[in-house]
């Protein structure tokens, strides 16, 4: 089955907890993958400024999500 | 500041911060703080939490309900699945990248000690304070627990609420223990 027809079942599916608890389970899937790429940049010296327009979100943004996590590097 | 802490007092410090580990935590916050000295089961702290009925499990139940899965679990992958995305593959992808056990949360990986949060530090302080005033000379668990009643942030206090123990029932117990243990 093509994920389109998997996504289209899932959205049409008459409980609402399936779809509810797969889009949970994909934002925290997002949030770890977006605090191992952007440790990453920083490893590679990346700037904040450089990461968040990368991210399309502020500088702040980032730097407040993020910053205190790496212990400030 | 731990210099005249107890021994159980220590344990509960070691113990919060095993505690936050096991949660995926990067910092040791107050609800760590008191899994720490339900922990420490020796300790006049535990005793009082133990006759108002709170309880590790309880409390570990409590900070479950309110911040959801914390991991991407079985349950996660299935729910992922049910929209076309393979965790597996995923997982896969980003362990070639990034190190085995990349996905579970970045703070289960870190080494070392946890820093506390803000509100952590002030819950010991006020710990000191309560040691201070009834003028014992070492801070043991009760004390810990005395500061911590005056401390607690969410999700500790909603925790304690819910379990129907508020920080005055709480104080109450650990003072009414304290008198009758002189």
């Amino acid at each position: 089955m093509t994920e389109a027809t998997e996504l289209a079942k899932a959205v049409d599916s008459t409980d609402p907890s399936v779809g509810l608890r797969a889009v949970a389970a994909l934002r925290q899937l997002l949030e770890q993958l977006e605090a191992l790429q952007v440790e990453k940049a920083r490893m590679n010296d990346w700037s904040w400024q450089e990461i968040a327009a990368a991210l399309g979100v502020s500088r702040q943004a980032v730097h407040k999500k993020h910053a205190r996590r790496m212990g400030g590097r | 500041m731990f210099e005249r802490f107890t021994k159980p007092a220590r344990e509960t410090v070691v113990q919060a911060q095993g505690a936050a580990r096991r949660m995926g935590d990067d910092h040791i916050g107050v609800e760590h703080l008191l899994l720490g000295l339900l922990a420490e089961e020796e300790g006049l702290a535990a005793s009082a939490l133990s006759d108002l009925g709170v309880t590790a499990e309880g409390v570990e139940r409590q900070l479950a309900a309110k911040r959801g899965p914390g991991r991407l679990g079985p349950a996660e992958a299935e729910a992922l699945r049910s929209i076309g995305i393979d965790l597996e593959a995923i997982r896969r992808r980003v362990e070639e990248s990034f190190g085995a056990g990349a996905l579970d949360r970045g703070a289960a990986r870190r080494c070392g000690h946890l820093p506390f949060t803000k509100q952590a530090k002030k819950a010991l302080e006020l710990g000191l304070r309560e040691a201070v005033a009834l003028r014992h000379d070492s801070i043991g668990s009760e004390h810990l627990l005395l500061g911590l009643t005056r401390a607690a942030d969410e999700p500790a206090a909603g925790a304690l609420r819910a379990l129907q123990a508020p920080p005055e029932a709480i104080r109450a117990t650990v003072l009414a223990k304290l008198r009758k243990a002189s």
